[in-house]
């Protein structure tokens, strides 16, 4: 199925130079500015609190690669579920010849389109571990990819967590995703020590931002002593994931007894 | 007779304020969101400036209510219509339908979506922000008034760089959301929203305060606190606001036959 997306993605784009063109440094000019904020910070201040101006770039990497995961995978509003549910779109997905989970895991693909973030990411992240002199180990690259993983699947999570509200108020819920990714979106490159902590316990658990970007790098760059800190934002990931794909379930009950009384075609992959 | 023909636009604004209630209350969920992103905000900020004096004329005091004022006034100071929405999905041929200039529409139905938002998000965060530890007060009584009439003037630069996008959007046809993304990126970058453009690094901020994007977000504020020659920052305004107006009419004349490859 990534294939067969990948390949429409392929199509889409090359149908015009100049639109592929454009969208593609658009979006990479936009993930540009939304880490500039905190690299600009780091370096005017030489850092921010205990982290060095190249462990905050090492952070921003990290953080960019997570949205580029996301929006590699999960385009075309999978990631953003409510406005599907909302918008009475699921009922293109049950259709499908296929289980549900396997369309939310396909169906949003654009390995082209957005490929310029995942670039973005392993270049912001490239520099940063040549400047910090990390030694990678295939067990540390392990580890990153794995704690890169778990820091998508919060997002996902996360998403789908709330999202699912949608099932029951389509209307009002319809734009719960939005704001709450948007969030995500804007603190993830933010070292949160510091934090008086109710608020870190908050961001580490109600609302996850913490292991986004911020938990795992210091598990990879040493903050951390913990010899399983680099395990706890998989172990985030896994019990959020329980509690999302629980509501969802929910939620697709409630579905199958009412049915959507919305249709709107906007922001679905036609 | 004056007041007759603002009717259409008041109303306008009434229907999109009442608009954003809904169905449901679910939707309060997202000014929550909000919420909680301002706090770490001012968390991070507070952190920054742990153990260190005024930075490029900042204070930490200053900085934070840089910050939390941004915040309560944050849909005037980035000064966003739905115009770019309304050519995305077509719905912009109806705007023409109506018995109301487009400036006007755009403009009254923006001005409806902050009402509604000052209620619920910004009024309740003035509030909460001594126990924040955070000073709303301005710099001056005089910074106040400045403010005042500085905001009107950011909103006014605000609306004719969207109109200009907006022209730029119908131009370039397909790229509605390319373009839509660019104005993202510099609105956020260039405005000062984000980060006062004093305490940005290699003097940037000395090259950007001259821009209009400056003239939206960082003058307003940077009167309120301040930290800057307001006579310098109006002026700027009123001069992005005397050369973007004519731009945006001559963008919207020249691009407005156009506007048919749209279709939703």
């Amino acid at each position: 199925m990534w294939r067969l997306y990948a390949r429409m993605d392929f199509l889409m784009l090359t149908r015009s130079m100049r639109l592929f063109l454009t969208w593609y440094l658009s979006d990479t000019l936009l993930n540009v500015a939304a880490v500039a904020a905190a690299f600009l910070l780091a370096e005017r201040f030489d850092g921010i609190g205990p982290w060095s101006k190249y462990q905050v770039l090492f952070l921003l990497g990290y953080s960019t690669l997570v949205r580029g995961v996301l929006e590699t995978f999960f385009s075309y509003n999978v990631l953003y579920i409510s406005r599907r549910i909302g918008r009475g779109q699921l009922d293109h997905i049950l259709i499908q010849p296929q289980p549900i989970w396997m369309t939310l895991l396909t169906e949003g693909f654009l390995p082209l389109s957005l490929s310029g973030v995942l670039m973005l990411g392993l270049g912001l992240t490239a520099w940063a571990g040549l400047n910090l002199g990390l030694s990678l180990s295939p067990a540390w690259l392990a580890l990153f990819a794995l704690n890169l993983a778990a820091s998508c699947a919060v997002v996902v999570a996360f998403s789908y967590l709330w999202g699912s509200l949608a099932f029951w108020a389509p209307r009002a819920a319809e734009e719960i995703s939005t704001p709450l990714v948007y969030m995500v979106y804007s603190l993830k490159a933010f070292p949160l020590d510091g934090l008086p902590l109710p608020m870190l316990g908050g961001l580490l658990s109600i609302v996850p931002i913490g292991f986004v970007a911020w938990f795992p790098c210091r598990a990879l760059l040493g903050l951390d002593d913990s010899p399983l800190g680099g395990f706890i934002t998989p172990l985030a990931a896994l019990a959020l994931g329980a509690l999302a794909i629980w509501a969802f379930s929910k939620g697709l009950k409630q579905y199958g007894r009412t049915g959507s009384q919305r249709y709107h075609p906007l922001g679905h992959r036609s | 007779m004056r007041l007759i023909r603002l009717r259409p636009y008041w109303k306008t604004a009434a229907m999109e304020a009442a608009g954003a209630i809904g169905d449901d209350p679910l939707f309060l969920l997202q000014y929550l969101f909000r919420l909680l992103r301002v706090l770490v905000l001012l968390s991070i900020w507070q952190v920054i400036f742990a153990g260190r004096g005024a930075v490029a004329g900042m204070s930490a005091a200053s900085v934070l209510t840089y910050t939390l004022i941004e915040e309560v006034f944050a849909d005037p100071l980035t000064t966003r219509t739905e115009l770019w929405v309304s050519l995305r999905d077509g719905s912009l041929a109806v705007s023409f339908l109506q018995p109301m200039g487009l400036v006007g529409q755009f403009t009254s139905k923006m001005i409806g979506r902050w009402f509604f938002g000052s209620v619920t998000f910004s009024l309740p965060l003035l509030m909460l922000s001594p126990l924040l530890g955070v000073s709303p007060m301005p710099a001056s009584a005089a910074a106040l008034a400045l403010f005042v009439i500085s905001l009107v003037l950011a909103i006014t630069v605000g609306v004719a760089l969207e109109f200009i996008f907006g022209g730029l959007m119908v131009y370039f046809e397909y790229s509605t959301y390319a373009i839509e993304n660019l104005r993202s990126a510099v609105s956020v970058l260039l405005s000062g929203a984000l980060i006062p453009l004093q305490l940005m690094p290699w003097g940037m901020g000395e090259v950007l305060r001259w821009l209009p994007f400056a003239s939206v977000a960082s003058a307003p504020l940077t009167i309120y606190t301040g930290t800057g020659d307001p006579l310098f920052l109006l002026v700027m305004q009123a001069l992005w606001a005397v050369i973007l107006w004519p731009v945006a009419g001559w963008l919207w004349r020249l691009n407005r036959e156009r506007l048919v490859s749209f279709g939703g």
